[in-house]
């Protein structure tokens, strides 16, 4: 597993693969992730959809702690430091992966947008 | 005090500034305080210093006003954790200090309260209070009555078990805690409260849902030194799905009355039973002598979020006036004999009735709790922001995560009737009602102070600080400053003897989550405009600066 944004000693992450979903090809598992991130809570702070509240929206292309399905996986499970609670401790793995699975079918805009005013 | 006095009038004594020279008000001062983020509550001048605190990581500035340019005496730094962050239901804010005894009183994001040496900024002592590995936070400003130093905790959206703390003031330490519900001794329940109904706490929820049952106090607190009682609001009961705790929900959306040395209840009253709609009682209780239905009365107004104002003898909680000051859908009247509102059934929510539309005032309240009013005993008024906004209410079944959101709704907003937002108005509370409005385009969420000039003065979300004469509401100045106003004016005596005003800009609070594309230090957080406010984010941007005004 890298952690490329843990790395900060000589630059150079360990030697190891990128973690993959997989459930990416399970089509039932963003349906049993739209029901986990609303029984888990998850959308009292990212929102109804995912679309951000107090929270960051998780379907609008951005990402502060990356967008990988590893880093997804690890700011789940270890959570992150202005107040994302690490899931690990309550969440199975299948669990995580079926949450990045449905944040994955969301639409997203195909580029970012960058012009708030039109 | 961060409401001037035990009171909370922010009345200022000052005349300097009147209708007839409030043109001629300029800038004299500004500051960044580096943060970038909701600066509600206000300043604190003590002597001639002003003391900042500043949203999450909650730094405070000493600033020397005897010096040109105010420089800095000292800065105190605390330690504060970053998980408090994401545990603050509604931006990482903090409404300010208090001065007792030579300390600088404040409360961390994180659940802690400081004493900083008011001279050399150095911490005398530091306590925990809350735990936000339960959802609670504490950006409210402390209060002192006597030697005690009363704190109490956010987390209504996280499923707190809500309480009041009475600290000591000179160590610190946790001399009492009260709940807000639950068992009569961990309310502190005095046997001859509530004639003899003892366990009001419990018997108006359903099983054990008081545990989890919210009742935050985020807001201001009052003090009759001759009642010797504290007065403070209780916020809204959770989860929001009101299904999931069948019964009044008592002490929920309440005052309280306390003794501040031990803590014990002595009266409450419930404005809001068994809420459907999260309307928070957190407002400010202004405590004000006057003549109500030819009698001279000791009571306390404060405006609730559910759009009534209520004037209350202060002594039993008898409900004098209650008329509505906002536009109000959810109830047509409340009873003055039995202290119920008459409630519209048709606008009651729950996870079984679907979603239900015509809410008005939203849950942002008909004034919200961190817009404080001011009285002035001039005029005899009562000076408060309002929002005119409705919602719809769709609540959904919700389990309880410790230290994880325990809502249960979602509440999107409309505008309320008359195209307008918001309004600042005046308010007769011994007659119940408006003397006078000026309409605002966006809700208005700041807080205000009336000066012995006759002067009040307010900002708005797209960042204009007005002043307008108390009488009669007649705008006399503005200024922009920057950045929306969410916090609380003060005026205050220059080491100069001149009258100054102080405000900040900084939006933030719940219009962190709701003005759109204010924030651009983030470029992982681009946030899409508030269907409701589309154009908000076109007059202003997040910001964090000190502002004093002066002739």
């Amino acid at each position: 597993m890298r952690y490329p944004q843990h790395v900060f000693a000589g630059g150079n992450p360990p030697p190891a693969g990128e973690l993959a979903n997989p459930l990416a090809r399970d089509s039932g598992s963003g349906a049993d992730g739209e029901k986990i991130f609303s029984s888990m809570n998850c959308d009292g702070c990212h929102g109804g959809g995912a679309t951000g509240w107090v929270g960051p929206s998780l379907v609008d292309g951005r990402w502060r702690y990356g967008g990988s399905d590893g880093a997804l996986y690890q700011s789940i499970f270890y959570g992150r430091p202005r107040g994302m609670p690490a899931y690990g401790g309550i969440l199975s793995s299948s669990a995580i992966w079926k949450i990045i699975s449905y944040i994955r079918a969301q639409p997203k805009p195909v580029t970012v947008p960058t012009e708030t005013f039109k | 005090m961060p409401g001037k006095d035990y009171s909370a009038t922010r009345f200022s004594g000052l005349s300097q500034i009147t209708p007839a020279n409030a043109s001629k008000l300029r800038p004299i001062w500004s500051f960044s305080t580096g943060v970038l983020g909701g600066h509600e509550g206000q300043p604190l001048v003590v002597g001639s210093t002003m003391y900042v605190v500043t949203p999450f990581p909650n730094v405070l500035y000493a600033f020397d006003l005897t010096r040109e340019g105010y420089p800095l005496k000292w800065k105190y730094r605390p330690d504060v954790n970053p998980a408090s962050v994401g545990i603050a239901c509604c931006d990482a804010i903090n409404r300010g200090a208090v001065y007792a005894d030579g300390k600088i009183i404040y409360n961390l994001l994180d659940g802690h309260t400081v004493a900083v040496d008011a001279r050399s900024g150095q911490e005398i002592w530091k306590t925990q209070i809350a735990d936000i590995s339960q959802g609670e936070t504490t950006p409210m400003a402390p209060f002192v009555a006597g030697n005690r130093v009363i704190v109490g905790p956010s987390g209504g959206e996280f499923g707190i078990y809500g309480w009041v703390k009475g600290l000591d003031l000179a160590t610190g330490k946790i001399v009492w805690t009260a709940h807000n519900m639950g068992p009569d001794t961990l309310m502190l329940v005095r046997p001859e409260t509530f004639g003899g109904g003892a366990g009001l706490g419990t018997s108006t929820w359903t099983g054990d849902s008081w545990r989890r049952g919210g009742g935050p106090v985020w807001g201001w607190i009052t003090y009759d030194p001759q009642l010797d009682l504290i007065y403070f609001g209780v916020g809204n009961p959770g989860p929001y799905n009101p299904e999931q705790r069948p019964g009044e929900n008592k002490w929920t959306n309440s005052v309280l009355a306390r003794r501040p040395r031990d803590g014990s209840l002595v009266w409450g009253y419930q404005f809001t039973p068994h809420d459907s709609w999260d309307y928070d009682s957190n407002a400010e209780m202004i405590l004000a002598d006057f003549v109500v239905g030819g009698r001279l009365r000791k009571v306390l107004v404060h405006f609730d979020k559910n759009g009534f104002a209520y004037t209350l003898d202060r002594a039993t909680g008898e409900v004098l006036v209650a008329e509505p000051f906002a536009h109000v859908t959810w109830a047509k009247s409340i009873n003055r004999s039995t202290g119920l509102p008459v409630v519209d059934t048709t606008k009651t929510t729950g996870a079984s009735r679907g979603n239900v539309q015509g809410i008005c005032p939203s849950l942002e309240g008909g004034k919200s709790p961190a817009s404080p009013a001011a009285f002035s005993p001039r005029t005899g008024l009562f000076y408060t922001a309002t929002n005119n906004l409705c919602m719809s209410y769709q609540a959904v079944p919700v389990t309880r995560i410790p230290g994880t959101p325990y809502i249960g709704a979602a509440t999107p907003y409309t505008a309320g009737p008359g195209g307008n937002m918001g309004s600042f108005i005046a308010w007769d509370a011994a007659r119940g009602r408006k003397v006078w409005e000026i309409k605002e385009k966006f809700p208005v969420w700041s807080g205000s102070v009336v000066t012995a000039g006759d002067v009040v003065f307010y900002g708005t979300l797209d960042g204009w600080f007005k002043a307008a004469d108390a009488r009669s509401g007649r705008q006399l100045w503005k200024f922009k400053v920057g950045s929306g106003v969410v916090g609380a004016p003060i005026s205050f005596r220059g080491p100069d003897g001149k009258q100054y005003v102080a405000i900040y800009a900084g939006i933030g609070g719940d219009w962190f989550l709701l003005s759109g594309d204010v924030r651009s230090d983030d470029p992982a957080d681009v946030r899409p405009p508030a269907d409701f406010a589309p154009d908000l984010a076109r007059h202003t941007s997040q910001g964090g600066i000190v502002w004093i005004f002066g002739l």
